[in-house]
């Protein structure tokens, strides 16, 4: 089956400050990533602050640009093609943002932030509209009534609905939830992610879940990729990854994970996540990891197979 | 067309309802801006006719504000005066907005060169004082008001450029802009359809700002005898005129003062009202160095025995609000005891900080204890009532019997000040000691915490610190000078879950290890953390306390339904449901209420999945168990054995 | 430290050649021949010979760029040529009248600063209170009198309804010290009352948004005295602010300080700048406009020195 969304070697680095009184310091925040999303796939993305997992979803979508690296959504390269080809394509791909205040325009009812999503690509032009809105309204659970309302008189959850309505409006084939649940109430969080979960089985949709939060990744997500300072750690099935984690710094932050059950001993990392400005060597988790050898530091260890579909980039196999 | 950006506001936020702040200076400055422009309806005189005879003539019948040193009428002399004033400023402004707007739009929206040229041009501009360079012009191409509109907008352009620059770079990074363009909108409609609505509040309030500045420069130039030339009318020609006769004639001077001053006047004033509408938050609200006193000494509850460090009875906790104060705490009841961790779980707006802020004497401003008692045991062992202290006896307390941790590691130091002088004044304020025992003492207490060569991070600024660090230094300050009971308000939630295990465990061993050992008051969202960390739990909905008892008992056997919703809806309490098996987590439906709706009866009624219909009533009262160690609000917690107190 | 006044002082001299290059193209870039244009007053024109004469004089028969260049280098040596009206050299001039411009500002700001930033701190810290509406609405009044009309109403008031203070002029200070302060009086409460109400406003702004900031909050929780959080919490932090807002009012008013200066008669630079615009004498213009620019990229350079030992952060920057 050919992917939906290939990515390879994708780089990106961000200047920062000065360095000495002209020069620019580099910040490397994505080294060398490859994904693949498959039709009607889920792949969660996780790591913590300053992993790049937010600058993957919005390089993917073309919203920001890459140093390198290819990036194809149904085998066309996204880097090739015109502005105008890429607005058109832009259909099919959508993304649904972290912060529901900042999501939506404070000054647009509801009708105006779906209506500029149907205009844009021509869809359900004339009669069809209407019937179209409030289809969209239901299909996100919330009263079609509410359309000429603007975003202060919701709360965050249902801000959330309403950003999701937007992106499913034009019917895309794949979305990038970036965070889409982290700033919710876990009741309602709950609430979202079984909106999400209805709608891939509906509508086969492919998403990029990315988050911080691996129980809910787990929950949500076919496969899982686990980065660190911008680079792939470990990736393979959701269940797998959580459950047995073949990379130390997965199984560190699964152990890390606060849970109501008594698990079993923490993997205790050493200090805190360097700089992405200083990177160290080699492996970029060998500073805190609990198995690290001399070997860590001179070469950069290469993702690659570990068996039923899971991939890791760590030199050992002795561990875990 | 003087007006463009305030009526775009007016149209896209204010219409709704036109804001009553807003009425007053907008007919205000209306009426002062058209009646110069109605000055052929008011006066039949021609303000430049010279009547030599009546010099100086007082006001009367034919001439309401007297004759000016050349005999000509001084009321058509103001109004025709404001025509020019009025017309050069807003003129000037105006061409001055718009070229302005649509470079910083540009300069924003493209950046590249645009963006250069526009922050870099304004640095250029600011350099020559507006007066100089508008006389600088004045030298080249002689004075008159064409040549006064060209100057003053080449001034004011970039400082419009320069706010609608930053503004549209901080509205173009938000969220709604970039979905925007993930929907392929084209750049020429985010840019006029989404971010320059959303920045004409700034450039509206600086196109009211830089027209009172034209004014003033334009009367001012005048008044040198360079700004617009005579005979036309000005303002400050007419203050340049009747300055030699002010002895005789006061009123010749006064006249043209008065009318400039009141136009700036209903300008500014114009302004900061749509400043003060546009950017609530501008305007007052409480900072949070203003606390509110807690009422007066309650009663002593019976039950206070030697192990009990705090206590909270009763407590009822109204928001002052305009339309009449509203109630966000209702009979909170707790009670923390030695060496013992009590966590506070609930949602946003649950009102678990507040009580936590109300222990510390550190409620906002806005915030009125209207009923109950809080009461703290003193290192001395004597248990004092935050109500019976005085300003001075609370500061003596806070950090000293009881210290408090915050979420936001990033922003609760100050980033001015050195890491360890910011202890060090911890330490100085309750204790008499020597700055350089201070200082040992605070370099220990960061080497206690957990961080690496505390000396050189003693003499460091938080900026050079990491979040996870940061949140150790509030620990560490939090301890300095010993205290009883620390209450840790979400100090995980801003971190990463790697630093967050951290920061428990370091909590965990604090409480053994240090001094007497510590009590906690632990506030989290995250009964995963809550799990890993607390004796006993509370679990808080809509300002009451719901449920109350031992953390394992809670955690797995919980009685009120909301506890078991929330357990329910953790995925991480789910680890055999996946979304691809068609699992679905069991979620309640619903939003908490908000704190001015809240619902009659049980406050969690209208989402309960147990309810019935005489839920809706009354309010449930707690009910305790058998060995009086659970207690939960709800009418069906007889089901599961308890019984109603007291 | 060292790299960030290195990187700042290297700013300022590009903004200083900015400044002069913007200055000196004014000239390339007006329409038709510069002199003829300058010496063409009330729209007689004047004979060539007098033309010819000025063109020599200001180096306009010189090659663009070497007049550019030899503007810059003279303009380095502080060399600004002389008056096309009198011949006398304008450097010495504005050597003579700008230490009195100086005088007045500098006394002014001292004054507006003693009065605004506690009268602003005090207001910010009871926000909403009684003492900070009074004052706020005072403020807004006194911000919509410009200047010049201060100036004209203060003479009238105290010169010729009380007759207590003179009505302008000047006396050296060496000459007669008492008189001397005693014409100093009113052209400096002008400048100050100006200067005090925009720094009322800052530092009032500025307090009230630090008071809302967590670090007073943590200060606070620590049980610091109330006092020792405003000092150190809240004032400190404000500080930064308004001291730039401060500084570009400076700059600010060495303009609008001419109209002051021109309201009582004080001899500073104001009276040599107004009578070289009304006759069109340009090399004395922008000799002033340049010094008066330099002495604000000074003044510029020295807050943000000061801002940056008053907040860490900004030396990163």
């Amino acid at each position: 089956m050919t992917p939906l969304l290939e990515v390879q070697n994708l780089t990106k680095s961000y200047p920062v400050g000065r360095k000495g009184l002209f020069g620019k310091r580099m910040m490397q925040v994505l080294r060398d990533v490859s994904l693949s999303v498959h039709p009607g796939e889920v792949l969660g993305l996780v790591g913590e602050s300053g992993s790049g997992k937010s600058t993957i979803g919005r390089a993917v979508l073309r919203l920001i640009g890459a140093d390198s690296g290819t990036i194809r959504f149904e085998g066309q390269d996204l880097s090739a093609i015109s502005s105008t080809d890429l607005r058109r394509l832009r259909k099919d791909m959508q993304i649904i943002f972290q912060d529901p205040y900042a999501s939506l325009d404070p000054r647009k009812t509801i009708r105006a932030v779906l209506t500029e999503a149907l205009d844009t690509h021509k869809l359900h032009l004339g009669t069809a509209r209407a019937e179209r809105l409030i289809g969209l309204m239901e299909m996100v659970g919330l009263n079609p009534t509410f359309l000429d309302r603007r975003p202060h008189e919701f709360s965050g959850g249902q801000r959330q609905r309403i950003g999701i309505a937007r992106a499913l409006a034009v019917e895309p084939k794949f979305i990038v939830c970036d965070e889409a649940v982290s700033a919710l109430d876990v009741s309602i969080q709950a609430q979202v992610l079984n909106l999400l979960a209805d709608l891939r089985a509906k509508t086969g949709i492919s998403l990029l879940f990315i988050s911080h939060d691996l129980s809910v990744v787990r929950y949500i997500s076919d496969r899982v990729m686990v980065l660190y300072l911008g680079k792939v750690m470990e990736v393979g099935p959701a269940d797998q990854i959580h459950f047995d984690p073949e990379h130390p710094y997965t199984a560190a932050l699964i152990s890390a994970e606060p849970s109501l059950k008594h698990t079993s001993q923490r993997i205790r990392l050493t200090g805190e996540i360097p700089s992405p400005l200083t990177p160290p060597s080699g492996c970029v988790f060998r500073t805190r990891c609990p198995y690290a050898l001399p070997a860590c530091a001179e070469t950069v260890p290469p993702l690659r197979d570990a068996g039923q579909g899971r991939m890791k980039a760590c030199i050992r196999d002795d561990i875990l | 067309m003087t007006a463009i950006p305030v009526r775009a506001t007016r149209k896209t936020r204010l219409l709704p309802g036109f804001p009553r702040c807003m009425i007053l200076p907008t007919l205000l400055l209306a009426a002062l801006i058209l009646i110069p422009f109605a000055a052929p309806l008011i006066t039949g005189a021609d303000p430049v006719q010279i009547a030599v005879r009546d010099r100086l003539a007082p006001p009367s019948f034919a001439h309401w504000l007297g004759q000016d040193e050349f005999g000509r009428d001084r009321l058509a002399r103001v109004l025709y005066g404001g025509q020019v004033s009025l017309t050069v400023a807003f003129v000037a402004t105006t061409l001055a907005c718009i070229v302005g707007t649509l470079f910083g739009l540009i300069g924003a929206y493209f950046r590249g060169p645009f963006e250069f040229l526009t922050t870099r041009l304004s640095d250029v501009v600011l350099c020559f004082p507006p007066i100089l360079l508008a006389l600088l012009v004045v030298t080249l191409f002689g004075p008159g008001a064409g040549t006064l509109v060209a100057v003053l907008s080449v001034l004011y352009f970039p400082s419009f450029a320069r706010i609608a620059f930053s503004e549209a770079l901080r509205v173009s990074s938000l969220d709604f802009v970039e979905a925007s363009r993930a929907l392929g909108t084209p750049s020429h409609r985010i840019v006029l359809g989404t971010i320059l609505p959303n920045i004409a509040g700034p450039v509206s309030v600086q196109y009211s700002l830089t027209a009172a500045a034209a004014i003033t420069i334009e009367s001012g130039l005048s008044f040198l005898g360079l700004g617009v030339v005579p005979p036309a009318p000005s303002w400050g020609q007419m203050i340049r005129g009747a300055r030699q006769f002010m002895s005789q004639d006061p009123l010749g001077i006064l006249i043209p003062c008065v009318a400039l001053t009141l136009t700036i006047y209903a300008i500014n004033f114009f302004c900061d009202r749509l400043r003060d509408t546009l950017d609530p938050k501008g305007a007052l609200g409480g900072g949070k160095d203003e606390t509110s006193v807690p009422v007066a000494a309650g009663m002593v509850p019976a039950d206070e025995t030697a192990d009990v460090v705090a206590s909270v009875r009763d407590l009822r906790l109204d928001l002052m609000r305009p339309g009449g104060p509203v109630n966000v705490i209702e009979d909170v009841s707790l009670t923390l005891r030695a060496n013992q961790c009590t966590a506070l779980v609930g949602e946003s707006g649950s009102g678990k900080s507040l009580t936590s802020l109300a222990l510390m004497g550190l409620l906002p401003g806005a915030v009125r204890q209207a009923r109950g008692a809080l009461r703290l045991r003193r290192k001395s062992g004597e248990m004092v009532d935050l109500g019976a202290l005085n300003a001075k006896e609370l500061e003596g307390l806070r950090g000293n019997d009881v210290a408090m941790i915050f979420q936001e590691p990033m922003t609760s130091l100050n980033p001015i000040h050195k890491v360890g002088a910011q202890m060090v004044e911890a330490i100085l304020s309750h204790r008499a000691m020597s700055p350089s025992d201070a200082r040992a003492r605070a370099i220990s207490l960061l080497e206690l915490v957990g961080i690496n060569e505390p000396a050189r991070r003693f003499d460091g600024y938080p900026h050079e610190m990491s979040g996870g660090m940061r949140q150790r230094v509030m620990i560490a300050m939090a301890l300095t000078c010993e205290p009883r009971l620390l209450i840790a308000d979400e100090p995980t939630t801003a971190l990463d879950v790697t630093i967050q295990a951290e920061i428990i465990e370091l909590l965990q061993r604090l409480r053994t290890e240090y001094a007497n050992g510590l009590s906690l008051l632990f506030i989290s969202h995250n009964l995963g953390i809550v799990a890993k960390i607390a004796d006993r739990v509370a679990v808080m909905y809509s300002g009451q306390v719901v449920e109350e008892g031992p953390a394992a008992q809670v955690l797995n056997d919980p009685h009120h339904p909301y506890t078991v919703a929330l357990l329910e809806s953790m995925p991480s309490s789910h680890e055999d449901l996946h979304s691809a098996r068609g699992d679905r987590l069991r979620a309640i439906s619903g939003t908490p209420p908000l704190l001015d709706a809240r619902p009659s009866g049980c406050t969690f009624h209208n989402r309960c999945p147990i309810a019935v219909s005489s839920c809706a009533d009354a309010r449930p009262p707690l009910f305790v168990s058998a060995d009086g160690d659970r207690q939960v609000r709800c009418f069906r917690a007889p089901e599961a054995g308890l019984e109603a107190a007291r | 430290m060292l790299e960030f006044l290195l990187r700042r002082l290297a700013a300022a001299i590009v903004m200083l050649l900015v400044v002069g290059t913007i200055i000196f193209s004014l000239l390339v870039i007006v329409p038709g021949d510069p002199a003829e244009l300058l010496l063409s007053t009330g729209g007689g024109s004047a004979t060539q010979e007098a033309i010819q004469n000025l063109r020599n004089e200001m180096g306009l028969d010189k090659p663009i760029l070497a007049q550019y260049f030899g503007f810059l280098a003279n303009t380095a040596q502080f060399d600004f040529g002389t008056s096309i009206v009198d011949g006398s050299s304008i450097a010495d001039n504005i050597a003579l009248r700008l230490p009195r411009t100086l005088e007045i500002i500098a006394v002014g700001a001292i004054l507006a600063l003693l009065l605004a930033i506690p009268a602003g701190t005090l207001a910010g810290l009871r926000g909403g209170g009684r003492f900070d509406v009074i004052a706020s609405a005072v403020n807004a009044l006194l911000t919509s009198i410009p200047g010049f009309v201060v100036g004209t109403l203060f003479i009238y008031f105290f010169a010729q309804v009380l007759g207590v203070l003179p009505a302008g002029g000047y006396v050296a200070f060496a000459a007669d010290p008492a008189q001397h302060l005693q014409m100093l009086i009113l052209p400096a409460t002008t400048v100050a009352l100006h200067l005090a109400t925009i720094i009322f406003r800052m530092t009032r702004a500025s307090v009230l948004e630090m008071r809302g900031h967590d670090w007073v909050r943590t200060a606070t929780a620590k049980g610091l005295r109330r006092s020792l959080v405003v000092r150190h919490h809240i004032l400190r932090n404000a500080l930064g602010p308004v001291i730039t807002v401060a500084g570009l009012q400076l700059g600010i008013l060495l303009g609008s300080t001419v109209l002051i200066e021109f309201v009582y008669n004080w001899p500073g630079l104001s009276g040599m700048l107004v009578t070289a615009v009304e006759q069109r004498d340009y090399p004395t213009v922008r000799a002033i406009i340049l010094t008066v620019a330099a002495i604000f990229i000074g003044i510029n350079l020295m807050i943000d020195i000061l801002y940056s030992l008053l907040d860490p952060r900004v030396r990163l920057q």
